[in-house]
């Protein structure tokens, strides 16, 4: 290189302009280790990428730093479903704000009311939405049916995303379009529950016609969107929204299908449905793997864990033959949990007594499993008056699971009280620690107009701090209460939000 | 090239402008370390809810504190609460002197920050600058649920944080209660027995004493009789009760059976319901004498001496719970469902089989059956009566031999391994079973076994904080060839059936059980180390009983002959 006098000065000049000239911005604004839109969405195999994308954000939470501190939306999921619910008690390295939650005194500022993972997944899902067709013109191997293969699984996931929202939040922002840029950001206002749940209806049956029935391998069947996994976010959906009809024709597409059925009850039982997962009993589970672990070890495990099961889940939900040990509810000790010291098991165990090494926590956390839909079932069938059918198909999960005489209950099967009773209480037994407890009991509850309020405040009288209950049973009169409030960092943010009523 | 370069020279010396142009803007410097404001300030702000109570605290000369430094908690009255309290007390801010807008004010202010995450459905752990607790809970009306203070006042607004505190929004004045117990007790026809028998006892005037300057009487909680319970016990009037109880014909004696009963309804401190049911015992008036509570969670009820007492169960009195929690001036009344009466009890002996609680009991595969490891528990929360030193090898094993020729008593017994060097539990401490008033002898029943032939460990007991006179060791046997007589002189017994020199029980000392209640057993290593100390039960036995019988057998029955 041969460099006269005269360039030297001038590059020199030029180094120092681009050293000291700016405070903020660069020349080039293009990121070093990441790869921008315009670069990206030219090939089919990108949309690919980007659509396990949206299922890997369902794992972990992205990494911690440059402001963001998140949970795993796992975590947050199991937090939803089971803090405000009977069946956990809160262990030795429990913060006050989970106290704060189980004993129905949630405020704005309880970090657990961050809604952050679900939007996060919901953003990546319309990133795809938005931008995957613009690749059909970019790359002519990209098929017009394919892409709609693609739109079907991330609308669902989108869809799924949003229910759970509507079940924690009830009114939500619903953002339909992605944020990549800083011009997309929006301060939306929130929307209706029931509007939020016509646009996920919406989704899914839109989607329901592209879903594949199978992606050709067993990971991608039970870790991707299937039509099935969209019947089974329908059924559960329709229920929430007292449509039993659609929920019944919804449960009965995935029974019909014949791709799926209960494991047997047997020695292998756990190990099969639980620990190595993906079984012919799961429909839709998130796929934790090497090197992703689930976030269990430190909630349940560890000698500071957070959650332990509640005593009463030994006793009353799943009780014990003292006359025969050995006859036992399959679901009860060494499954959903240990009866010795109350370690919540299902994400912890190997078998019914071996645990899982700390950083090897790959326990899928299960969406829906056809047990599932077959409870939907006759939850379906109690509230169209079929008590009957109901009922054979209660007898069918509890032979299954070995369920002992002293949990058996004989309702007359017209009284759909006495009914829906037995399946809520056969759903506690069988999702035991599954994230779907108070979503649980609130459905029962708000049912014909909270014609079953008393469901919520039984439950007080398990859940809260004795010096506490007289409150807590106040406040679910409150029909506002039963949901959380929106975070006080998302109203700080947002002038156009409003914190849900009841928490003003 | 050259070409090329000039181009990126002009490019370069347009961006030195434009970033110059952009970037140094003036720098904004923060010279507060807060933007929040002070709760006064913040009511200034908001003049629209808050200009009466503004006034009210200017009248009172308050403003300054409520803007200084400091940890508050107020509830303030909205301005439409402020006037409908003025209109019912006919008075302008303006007619009102500075000594009643202090008086008004101290009552919604507590010095500590208190959000609604610290409200129970009983008082708010410090009282206010009136001298008074508020109590709090949550009201439902028309499907709205919102907090209530003193059933006075809803929370309108909550947790407003300010600067120096927490602001609650009252849509109520809050009024200071204005009766003692005693006037309280007086003026409610339904307690005319119990008020006669206040008076007569001289407890009236007790009860009557607003800020008491000995602080352990300042608040005192009444669990007050109404007259349907005296007649429901055949107590037709205050005559029947007096002739009934008072043995000394003058119910002021603190030794008449009257005085007495009237002490036990009294206990120190404010206690409202949510804090009578959040502990087991507690003590009343009488001296030496508690009372027992506990929360049926089914029915949500509280329950007064509510116990079992030699395997039997004896049904506790409620306190109605939408009549109770009345706040006096200085305390709270409860209203007692049927007569609380103090139970006469001689002293039994208390056969405590260690190895039986109620977390072994919820194991179902285990007790009786097979051993279960309760493992090291920082915590202290593995067994609710039993808690040891935390260390690396600090279990408490339940274990369960189905051995004829073990006679442990029901065949199970707790292995503690302990050492004063600290690779084992140190210390043990138990909560004993109820113990009636009076004076025992403690043994302590265990199977003597050595870890190795090496191996000795001395350790002392501690009832209550009162040292045991005698030192002990799970490595050292009773004597061989002795006889019943004399063992039991040099303070050792086989406490099974058939007798051994192993299954042997050592008399620790006696002590003075000074209230019928639970107690605390605190068991500390003196020195050495043994892995395998089998502690099988431990015995109450009061002094005059015969202190060899019964002897237990592992089926679980008790002999009194052999």
């Amino acid at each position: 290189m041969n460099i006269g006098n005269g360039r030297l000065i001038r590059i020199v000049c030029l180094i120092g302009v681009l050293g000291t000239g700016s405070c903020k911005k660069w020349l080039d604004l293009k990121p070093q280790d990441g790869i921008v839109s315009t670069a990206f969405w030219k090939t089919k195999e990108e949309v690919a990428a980007e659509v396990i994308g949206c299922y890997s954000s369902l794992l972990a939470p992205p990494p911690s730093g440059n402001g963001s501190n998140d949970r795993s939306l796992t975590e947050y999921l199991f937090m939803w479903g089971e803090l405000r619910g009977d069946m956990i008690t809160l262990g030795p390295g429990a913060s006050s704000e989970e106290v704060d939650v189980t004993n129905v005194n949630t405020l704005p500022t309880n970090s657990i009311t961050r809604w952050t993972a679900a939007y996060r997944t919901i953003n990546y899902c319309n990133t795809v939405i938005d931008y995957a067709p613009g690749v059909l013109k970019q790359d002519p191997t990209f098929t017009q049916a394919s892409l709609n293969e693609y739109l079907a699984e991330v609308r669902s996931l989108r869809a799924l995303m949003y229910f759970y929202l509507v079940r924690v939040f009830g009114d939500v922002p619903l953002k339909l379009t992605s944020t990549t840029a800083d011009a997309d950001l929006q301060q939306l206002p929130k929307t209706a529950q029931k509007d939020v749940l016509a646009q996920i209806v919406k989704d899914l049956s839109e989607s329901e016609a592209n879903a594949v029935t199978t992606f050709g391998d067993k990971v991608s069947d039970k870790g991707r969107i299937t039509k099935y996994t969209i019947s089974s976010i329908q059924a559960d959906v329709y229920l929430w929204m007292d449509d039993y009809n659609d929920a019944l024709t919804a449960c009965n597409k995935v029974i019909n299908s014949g791709k799926f059925g209960l494991i047997q009850g047997n020695g292998n039982w756990f190990t099969t449905l639980f620990y190595l997962g993906n079984s012919n009993e799961g429909i839709f589970e998130f796929q934790y793997a090497a090197p992703v672990n689930n976030p269990f070890y430190l909630m349940l495990e560890s000698p500071s864990r957070r959650y332990l099961a509640s005593g009463y889940v030994s006793t009353d939900v799943y009780n014990f033959d003292s006359n025969n040990p050995l006859n036992a509810d399959i679901r009860g000790d060494g499954a959903s949990l240990l009866f010795g010291d109350g370690t919540i098991w299902k994400y912890v165990g190997i078998n019914s007594s071996t645990a899982l090494l700390q950083g090897s926590y790959y326990t899928h956390w299960f969406v829906y499993r056809y047990a599932d839909i077959l409870l939907m079932k006759a939850e379906a069938e109690a509230n169209l008056n079929n008590g009957a059918d109901a009922l054979s198909i209660i007898n069918i999960i509890r032979t299954r699971a070995n369920a002992l005489p002293a949990t058996a209950l004989t309702p007359d099967p017209t009284d759909v009280n006495a009914v829906s009773d037995y399946i809520l209480a056969e759903r506690a037994r069988e999702f035991a620690f599954e994230g779907k407890r108070w979503f649980d009991l609130l459905r029962f509850a708000k049912r014909n107009n909270y014609a079953r309020l008393d469901i919520l405040l039984d439950l007080v009288t398990r859940s809260v701090e004795s010096d506490r209950q007289q409150s807590a049973i106040a406040k679910y009169k409150d029909f506002n209460s039963h949901y959380l409030p929106i975070n006080a960092g998302e109203i700080n943010s947002d002038p156009s939000l409003k914190q849900n009523p009841f928490y003003n | 090239m050259r070409n090329t370069f000039h181009t990126l020279t002009v490019i370069g010396a347009a961006l030195v402008l434009l970033a110059y142009g952009s970037s140094c803007r003036k720098i904004q410097i923060v010279t507060s370390t807060t933007t929040d404001v002070n709760i006064y300030s913040y009511l200034q702000q908001h003049a629209d809810s808050f200009s009466q109570v503004t006034a009210l605290i200017d009248k009172a000369g308050y403003g300054a504190f409520l803007n200084a430094y400091g940890t508050y908690t107020f509830f303030a009255p909205g301005n439409s609460a402020v006037k409908s309290y003025l209109a019912s007390i006919n008075k302008t801010i303006d007619q009102l002197q500075a000594a009643d807008a202090q008086a008004i004010l101290k009552l919604h202010l507590i010095q500590d920050t208190l959000n609604t995450n610290t409200f129970t459905d009983g008082k708010l752990p410090i009282p206010t600058m009136y001298g008074q607790y508020l109590i709090t809970g949550v009201g439902n009306a028309h499907g709205t649920s919102l907090y209530t203070v003193n059933r006075q006042a809803d929370i309108t607004q909550p947790n407003i944080f300010c600067a120096n505190g927490i602001i609650h929004v009252l849509d109520a004045v809050l009024k200071p209660a204005t009766l003692s117990i005693a006037q309280f007790i007086a003026a409610d026809p339904k307690y005319t027995i119990f008020t006669q028998a206040l008076k007569e006892t001289g407890f009236y005037d007790s009860l009557n004493i607003v800020n008491n300057p000995d602080t352990n009487r300042t608040y005192l909680t009444l669990l007050a009789q109404p007259d349907q319970t005296f007649i429901d016990s055949g107590y037709a009037n205050y005559a029947a009760l007096k002739a009934r109880l008072s043995t000394t014909g003058n119910p002021r004696n603190p030794l008449d059976s009257l005085w007495l009963f009237v002490a036990y309804h009294i206990l120190p401190k404010a206690q409202y319901l949510a804090d009578i049911i959040s502990a087991q015992s507690h003590t009343t008036l009488a001296p030496l004498e508690v009372v027992t509570s506990s929360y049926v969670p089914a029915t949500q009820t509280a329950l007064i001496n509510d116990d079992i007492f030699n395997g039997v169960h004896e049904q506790g009195v409620v306190l109605d719970r939408n009549s109770s929690d009345n706040t006096a001036t200085n305390g709270v009344v409860h209203n007692a469902q049927a007569l609380i009466t103090m139970r006469v009890r001689v002293p039994t002996p208390v056969y405590w089989d260690v190895a039986d609680f109620p977390e072994i009991r919820k194991l179902p595969l285990y007790f009786r059956r097979q051993n279960y490891s309760f493992a090291a528990d920082p915590t202290h929360t593995n067994i609710k009566t039993i808690s040891w030193d935390a260390t690396s090898n600090g279990a408490v094993v339940y274990t369960y031999t189905s051995s004829p020729s073990q006679n442990y008593y029901w065949g199970d017994y707790l292995v503690i391994g302990m050492s004063s060097t600290g690779n084992r539990p140190a210390w043990l401490q138990l909560t004993t079973p109820l113990i009636v008033k009076g004076k025992y002898n403690v043994w302590i029943c265990y199977r003597t076994q050595k870890q190795s032939s090496s191996s000795n460990i001395q350790l002392q007991a501690t009832f209550d904080g009162q040292s045991l006179t005698r030192t002990f060791s799970f490595t050292t046997g009773m004597p061989s060839g002795l006889s019943e007589g004399d063992a039991e002189a040099l303070g050792w017994k086989a406490y099974t059936v058939p007798q051994s020199t192993n299954w042997c029980a050592r008399l620790l000392g006696s002590v003075d059980v000074a209230t019928t209640d639970v107690h605390t057993l605190y068991i500390q290593v003196l020195s050495g180390s043994n892995s395998t100390n089998n502690l099988d039960m431990i015995h109450f036995i009061p002094v005059n009983m015969n202190q060899v019988h019964p002897r237990f057998k592992n089926d679980g029955t008790l002999d009194y002959i052999n």
